[in-house]
């Protein structure tokens, strides 16, 4: 292997790559509209549910209420609170009349009003009525004979909750470096259907010569987009060795893959079709991870599922060496099987 | 140009298009989205609460919770199912209710019961559904209810579900998938073969060639938009209407599938485009997705005036009237883009 033949050979298909300004121009145009996305995208997770409380006399347990998600806020008339209901400000408003506490005392029933806005989600709804009748049962001294013991499994992210736009990294990086792929096989498949790669090996150039500036070519591309996007939208913020290298990691995948597509593909369509069941398949994890609970264990079989956790469990969770290490030792084995793979699935086509 | 010579190359396209990839993959894709979405993501995307149950006994309270709108039930039938579950996010509680649980609860006695809270939870959903499950604990005891309860509702906009949201990406991926994917890569591969300027040193013109190719993309498009539209049971009571603007949409898809097709050189450079323009023509699609996006950021998008009218008509049981400034600007980019259209034919010709 020449590093003077493969230094040639990556310095023409990046100069052939920015020499084409459009093509160029519409790579740095996806990266900026992928962070676009995530800057449009909300930035925090509003998890409790406020409600607005108009009563001239508020009973001592809507005064005690402790509940985590729960936010009662007083309001000074029945008007406020339908306007602030009206506006948003809370997602329901609760009345009680003046005499509630008599009405209790006799064991008459008082009559509560319950305001929502229209486009109130039906849980809110039986949510607040579901509370209201629970304090009702307990000011009347009416206790629950149940006993709950609760464990909270995971860590508890009470009050810190990831707002859907961070889960997204995994997929945004996944989508960028993916997309690579195609242009790769594509790059590859061009140079064997229009001879150039054959007659290349007919000079000094060897096969490995071939693959290493090609790789090289591949995972630099794939890893500069990732790199730069997660760095812009505050990926690199937690521990960002680890993304660079699962960054890295996920640049050779890719690069494997790539092998592999153009390795099966005899045209820029065949390209295309395998490039699109990759890709994906690629994305699955990442999805998994941006609505959780969606996909069992069949998702390790993924490769990409190894790079989309670690990204997210050390972005999103500051995971370090120590908890993401089996899961890195597990995507350098798919890297080691997918690259060697595709090394020897072109290599035959080559020759 | 000659409409002889346009339908001859219309029928080849359409006998050779079935072989090619991007034809089967512009039929069977937004189909497949379709399915995938509705069938998936319509309940994935619930802001629901969920529980999960494990019934050692026989207890009603599972039926009971089953009937709930506002809570998504499981059942489970072991208890490391239910904590995996809990762990994975599947569910955001699980509760154990031991054998006899309905009887203890008629007598009055206190009964216990095991939970499992999943780590990420919102606030919110652990207060709901402790309240729910204390409140059909209740229901099954008999407890009667100490108090009246009436709800008012206050102004006039309604819950948008996320298969609506979820609607007008289906509806752009079938529009663009056909109408721009076809006779974009259609062209570029008659001018990577040369069988372009073969065409053309016949009687055939570079319009007559343009046309064709775009016709078939209408055709193909408007098709797909229909058939999403009928899938997803969104056909609303103007559907002439809706079929109006969806040929208006396929034109626009078209018309930018020529252009490609007649600038960019090659297929590695047209997935670099649809990189970067399939987010800009999505654009739309996201902002329905997320209601906090605010809607002036759609209209920025061209696309929008093809996807507005059509969740008009079909969601919000629009008419000409409401819809009528949208298409005009729908239309006016259309005109607009086939003089560019025009010009890059012109340009595909030297």
């Amino acid at each position: 292997m020449s590093f003077r033949i493969i230094k040639a050979l990556v310095a023409k298909d990046l100069s052939l790559f920015f020499r084409n300004r459009f093509y160029a121009l519409i790579t740095v145009l996806g990266i900026v509209t992928y962070i676009a996305i995530y800057l449009v995208m909300p930035s925090s997770v509003d998890e409790r549910l406020e409600i607005g409380l108009y009563a001239p006399v508020v009973p001592p347990v809507f005064e005690q209420i402790s509940e985590e998600g729960v936010e009662i806020e007083p309001v000074e008339s029945k008007e406020a609170l339908v306007e602030a209901v009206i506006e948003g400000q809370y997602a329901a408003g609760v009345e009680l009349p003046a005499d509630i506490m008599e009405k209790f005392a006799s064991g008459q029933k008082p009559q509560v009003t319950l305001y929502f806005t229209a486009d109130a989600p039906e849980e809110v709804k039986d949510a607040v009525e579901f509370l209201i009748r629970e304090l009702a049962y307990l000011q009347t001294g009416q206790m629950l004979a149940i006993d709950v013991s609760a464990e909270i499994l995971g860590r508890d992210m009470l009050g810190e909750q990831i707002p859907t736009r961070d889960r997204m990294r995994p997929l945004f990086a996944l989508a960028l470096i993916m997309f690579e792929t195609m242009g790769l096989a594509s790059l590859i498949s061009q140079e064997i259907e229009q001879g150039t790669a054959q007659a290349l090996l007919v000079t000094p150039t060897n096969v490995k010569d071939l693959f290493a500036a090609k790789g090289l070519m591949g995972v630099g591309l794939a890893f500069a987009q990732a790199v730069f996007f997660m760095a812009i939208v505050g990926g690199m913020s937690s521990q960002p060795l680890i993304i660079l290298t699962t960054l890295l990691l996920g640049a050779i995948l890719v690069t494997g893959a790539g092998f592999l597509i153009a390795s099966l593909s005899k045209d820029m369509m065949s390209v295309m079709a395998w490039g699109a069941v990759v890709i994906i398949v690629f994305a699955i994890p990442a999805f998994g991870i941006m609505v959780p609970g969606t996909i069992s264990g069949w998702v390790k079989a993924i490769p990409s599922y190894y790079l989309a956790d670690i990204v997210h469990q050390a972005a999103n969770f500051g995971a370090g060496w120590g908890d993401v290490w089996p899961n890195l030792l597990i995507l350098m084995g798919f890297n080691v099987a997918i690259v060697g793979g595709g090394i020897m699935a072109l290599r035959r086509k080559f020759q | 140009m000659s409409l002889k010579r346009v339908a001859v190359l219309l029928g080849k396209e359409f006998l050779q298009g079935p072989k090619n990839y991007i034809f089967v993959f512009a039929i069977v894709a937004p189909v497949i989205i379709s399915l995938v979405f509705s069938l998936v993501f319509g309940t994935l995307f619930t802001d629901k609460p969920k529980l999960g149950i494990v019934d050692e006994g026989n207890s009603q309270l599972v039926a009971m919770s089953r009937e709930l709108d506002s809570v998504i039930t499981k059942e489970y039938s072991t208890v490391s199912d239910m904590r995996g579950a809990v762990e994975s996010g599947a569910v955001d509680m699980g509760i154990v209710l031991p054998e006899g649980f309905d009887d203890t609860v008629s007598r009055g006695e206190k009964v216990e019961i095991e939970a499992y809270i999943w780590g990420e939870s919102l606030a919110r959903n652990r207060t709901i559904l402790p309240v729910t499950i204390a409140n059909l604990v209740r229901d099954l005891g008999g407890q009667e209810v100490p108090v009246e309860i009436e709800s008012v509702t206050l102004g006039d906009e309604e819950s948008i579900p996320w298969s609506d949201r979820l609607l007008p990406f289906i509806v752009l991926a079938a529009v663009f998938l056909g109408g721009l994917m076809l006779p974009a890569t259609s062209l570029i591969n008659e001018k990577q073969k040369k069988t372009l300027e073969a065409l053309v040193i016949t009687p055939t013109t570079i319009g007559d060639v343009f046309v064709a190719k775009g016709l078939v993309g209408i055709v193909i498009s408007l098709v797909m938009g229909i058939a999403i539209l009928l899938l997803n049971q969104a056909f609303g009571a103007e559907p002439l209407l809706l079929v109006g603007v969806l040929a208006l949409g396929a034109i626009m898809a078209v018309e930018l599938g020529l252009l490609c097709g007649a600038l960019v050189k090659d297929i590695t450079t047209l997935f670099a485009l649809w990189k970067f323009a399939g987010i800009l023509l999505f654009g739309p699609a996201f902002v329905y997705m997320f209601p906090q996006i605010p809607e002036w950021i759609g209209r920025i998008f061209p696309t929008y005036y093809i996807i507005q009218p059509i969740v008009d008509i079909s969601q919000q049981g629009g008419g000409w009237p409401e819809i009528a400034l949208n298409v005009s600007i729908l239309a006016g980019l259309n005109l607009v883009l086939a003089v560019i259209v025009v010009f890059a034919a012109r340009k595909t010709m030297q």
